[in-house]
C-alpha cells in the first residue's frame, strides 16, 4: 500500500526534478572551466555552512547533522574526493559567514534572492519548494483558475493565504477555507471539507509519507527555488559546486536524496 | 520636440520622420516617449497628529525600515503599530548609511523615518551599528568596530541623539555582541564592548542628556566560553560588570525568546525561555544595580509549521499575549517588551518569515488582531481559522 503511494507521489516529484534540470540548463551561465579542488577548496576541505534547525533539510539530531542539505554537502564533497565539514550557523549569519570565509558554500534550504547577486553566485536550482494547488485524483484541476465554486483549504497567514487572496481577486468567486497550519488544510482535502488545498511542496511531500494511500494530483501554483550560494569571487568554487549539482542531479544521487528524505 | 530641431540637417530628419519611410524610427520614439511615462508613487502626506490609545503600556514593536524604499510603506507601518495599541517601536540606523564619509551627515531618511513617527505619536528606540567601511579594516563585515573607531561611531551616536531628542528617548548600542558574527567575526569580547560604552556615553549625555543609553541587547545563547560562536548571555553580561560597564549605561537592552516554552515557563541558566530575562536580571542585583530599568527590545514566538524551535499560531497568539500579562504583573523594573518583528520588507521564504506581525502586504495576522485587542483591554474572540475537520474514518 504504501509502496502504491509512494510509486504515486513520485512522479510528481520527479517532474519537478526535472523541471529544475531544464531551468537551470536553460538559465546556467557559462561555467568556469573545471579546476583541480585544491583551487576551488583551498582549504582542503568543503566547508558547509548551514541552519540546522530546519528539517527535513537540515536537523540536529544531538549533535548529529541530518537532512537534504546535509546528504547533498556530503555529496558533493564525495563528487571531488573531499572530507567535508559543516558549520551550524543561524539564519541570519549565513551570508555573513559565506562572506567573511567562514565556509566555502551554504546549502541552507536557501532561497534564490536576487538582492544577494552582487556578493554572491546561486548555484542552479536543487528543490522547488513552491505553493502546489492539491486535488483529488478523482477529481483533478488543472490550476488555481478552475476553482470557482470550490472550496479551497490552505493555512491561514502564510504565503498560501496571501496568494488564494490574489487569486480570488482575478477569477469568479471561490470558498476560502483557512485552518491554522497547512496539514490541517490538507486534513480538509482528504475528508471531504474541501475541494482542493493550496500548500508548499515540502508539506506535500512530508504529508504524503503520512498518507500513503491517498490519491491526489498536484499542480504547481509558484516556484520558490532552493539553492546553494558561493561568494561571487570565488568562480572556481562556484563551478565546482554547480558543476558538482549538475552531475549529481544526472546521475539520479539528488532524486535518491530528495527521496530519502521528502 | 522635432519641431524644434534646428538647421538643415535637423529639419531634414524631422521630414523624414513625419513625411514617409521614418515610421520605425517613429514607432522608436514613441515607445521612448512611453518609458519614460512612470506612475505617480503613493503620497504619504502627513496626518493630523496622532496619539497612541493602548491600556498596554509595555506593548512595542521591532519595525524593519533598512532599505524601505517607499515613503508610504514607513507611514502605513506606523499607523498600523499605532493602530494596534503600541506606543514605541525599535527600529535599526545603520550607520554607514547616514554618515558614508567622515563627518558627512545624510540625515534625510533618518528625519523621514522621525517626522512619521512624531505624527503618530510614536517613540523610537533608534538600534545603532553597521559600521560604514571608512571605519573598519578591508575585507571585515560591517559588524567589525576596531576601537580605534569608537570615538567616531560616539560622535556619530551623539549627533543622532541631539537632532532627534524628543522622539528618540533611547538609543541601543550594538546588537548582541556577544554572538562572534554581530562582533565582526571576532572572538566576543565583553571588555572591548565596556570600552566602547565608555567612549559612547559621555558623548551622548554631554550632546542629548536626556537620551537613554541602551546597552546589550544581547542574544539568548548558551554557548560556553571559548566557543567560536559567541558567550551565554548571562556570562557575557557578568563580564560587563566585572570590566566596569556599570556608570555607562542607562538601561539594559535584552532579547529573549520564547522558542517552544510558555511564557511562564520556569527559567534556568541552562534553558532558553521568555523568562531568561529574569536571570539577566539577577546580574543586576547582584552587581548592586537593580534599579537599572530593562528594555525587552526582542522577543516573541515563532508560528512555522517546520523550524525547530517554532510552535503553533495559535500557542504564539496565546503565548504572546499572555508574556504581557505576566511582564506586566511581576517585572516592574521593565520599560518595554517590544516583538520582533513587525513585518518585513520582503518574505524569505522561510521561517522567519513567521514572526511577522502583519505580513509583508500588510495582511493582519491574527497575533496582530489578539494585540490590539489586548492594548483595548479586551480579548480577541473571532474566529481567524476554521476548526480541524474530524478525521476521516474509513477514507
Amino acid at each position: 500500500m504504501a509502496a502504491r503511494a509512494r510509486a504515486r507521489c513520485w512522479p510528481l516529484i520527479a517532474l519537478g526534478v526535472a523541471g529544475l534540470l531544464l531551468a537551470a540548463g536553460l538559465a546556467a551561465p557559462q561555467l568556469t572551466p573545471a579546476l583541480p579542488p585544491a583551487v576551488a577548496f583551498p582549504a582542503g576541505v568543503l566547508r558547509v555552512g548551514v541552519d540546522a534547525s530546519f528539517p527535513p533539510f537540515a536537523l540536529d539530531e544531538g549533535g548529529t547533522l541530518a537532512g537534504v542539505d546535509i546528504d547533498l554537502g556530503q555529496a558533493i564533497a564525495a563528487y571531488h574526493g573531499l572530507p567535508v565539514r559543516f558549520v551550524p550557523i543561524s539564519f541570519d549569519a549565513l551570508y555573513d559567514a559565506l562572506l567573511t570565509d567562514q565556509v566555502d558554500v551554504l546549502i541552507s534550504a536557501l532561497l534564490v534572492n536576487p538582492l544577494r547577486t552582487q556578493d554572491v553566485r546561486y548555484t542552479r536550482p536543487y528543490f522547488d519548494n513552491g505553493l502546489r494547488l492539491v486535488s483529488p485524483a478523482a477529481a483533478p484541476l488543472p490550476g488555481m483558475a478552475a476553482l470557482p465554486g470550490l472550496r479551497l483549504a490552505y493555512e491561514f497567514g502564510g504565503t498560501a493565504d496571501n496568494e488564494a487572496r490574489a487569486w480570488l481577486r482575478r477569477v469568479d468567486d471561490f470558498a476560502l477555507r483557512p485552518y491554522e497550519l497547512p496539514q490541517i488544510a490538507l486534513d480538509a482535502l482528504r475528508v471531504g471539507a474541501a475541494d482542493a488545498a493550496l500548500v508548499d511542496a515540502t508539506t506535500l511531500a512530508l504529508y504524503l509519507r503520512q498518507q500513503p494511500g491517498w490519491p491526489v494530483q498536484a499542480v504547481p501554483v509558484t516556484h520558490v527555488f532552493y539553492a546553494a550560494a558561493v561568494r561571487l569571487d570565488r568562480p572556481a568554487t562556484f563551478a565546482a559546486v554547480d558543476g558538482a549539482l549538475a552531475a549529481l542531479a544526472a546521475d539520479g544521487t539528488l532524486a535518491h536524496i530528495l527521496r530519502k528524505w521528502l | 520636440m522635432i519641431a524644434r530641431l534646428r538647421g538643415p540637417a535637423g529639419r531634414a530628419l524631422a521630414g523624414r520622420l513625419w513625411r514617409g519611410r521614418g515610421w520605425a524610427a517613429r514607432l522608436l520614439l514613441l515607445l521612448w516617449l512611453l518609458s519614460l511615462i512612470h506612475p505617480a508613487p503613493p503620497r504619504a502626506m502627513l496626518e493630523d497628529p496622532q496619539t497612541v490609545s493602548t491600556m498596554q503600556p509595555l506593548l512595542c514593536v521591532h519595525t524593519r525600515f533598512t532599505d524601505e524604499v517607499h515613503e508610504w510603506i514607513i507611514q502605513r507601518s506606523m499607523q498600523l503599530v499605532r493602530e494596534m495599541g503600541a506606543d514605541t517601536i525599535v527600529e535599526f540606523f545603520p550607520w554607514a548609511y547616514f554618515e558614508p564619509q567622515p563627518g558627512a551627515y545624510r540625515w534625510e531618511r533618518v528625519d523621514l523615518v522621525m517626522r512619521h513617527a512624531r505624527n503618530q505619536g510614536l517613540k523610537v528606540l533608534a538600534r545603532m551599528g553597521f559600521v560604514p567601511e571608512w571605519a573598519r579594516p578591508p575585507g571585515t563585515t560591517f559588524n567589525d568596530l576596531p576601537e580605534s573607531s569608537y570615538p567616531a561611531f560616539a560622535r556619530f551616536v551623539a549627533a543622532f541623539a541631539a537632532r532627534y531628542p524628543d522622539v528618540v528617548p533611547g538609543v541601543i548600542l550594538w546588537n548582541e555582541p556577544n554572538l562572534a558574527f554581530e562582533w565582526g567575526f571576532r572572538p566576543v569580547d565583553a571588555a572591548a564592548y565596556t570600552r566602547l560604552l565608555q567612549v559612547v556615553y559621555p558623548a551622548v549625555q554631554a550632546a542629548s542628556p536626556t537620551t537613554l543609553v541602551l546597552a546589550g541587547a544581547l542574544a539568548p545563547t548558551l554557548e560556553p566560553p571559548g566557543s567560536p560562536a559567541g558567550l551565554n548571555d548571562l556570562l557575557y553580561l557578568e563580564a560587563m560588570y566585572q570590566a566596569g560597564a556599570a556608570p555607562y549605561f542607562d538601561a539594559l537592552a535584552v532579547h529573549t525568546y520564547g522558542f517552544t516554552q510558555p511564557p511562564a515557563a520556569d527559567p534556568a541558566p541552562d534553558v532558553l525561555n521568555f523568562r531568561r530575562v529574569e536571570l539577566l536580571h539577577d546580574v543586576l542585583r547582584r552587581y548592586d544595580d537593580p534599579a537599572k530599568p530593562v528594555y525587552i527590545t526582542e522577543s516573541g514566538w515563532n508560528d512555522h509549521p517546520r523550524w525547530t524551535k517554532a510552535v503553533r499560531p495559535s500557542q504564539r497568539v496565546q503565548y504572546t499575549v499572555d508574556s504581557y500579562r505576566l511582564a506586566a504583573a511581576r517585572w516592574p523594573w521593565l520599560e518595554k517588551l517590544c516583538l520582533w518583528a513587525f513585518r518585513y520588507p520582503r518574505f524569505t521564504y522561510s521561517y522567519p518569515d513567521n514572526f511577522m506581525i502583519v505580513s509583508v502586504g500588510f495582511e493582519r495576522t491574527p497575533l496582530y488582531e489578539a494585540l490590539r485587542a489586548l492594548s483595548r483591554g479586551t480579548v480577541l474572540e473571532t474566529q481567524l481559522w476554521l476548526p480541524a475537520p474530524a478525521p476521516a474514518a474509513g477514507r
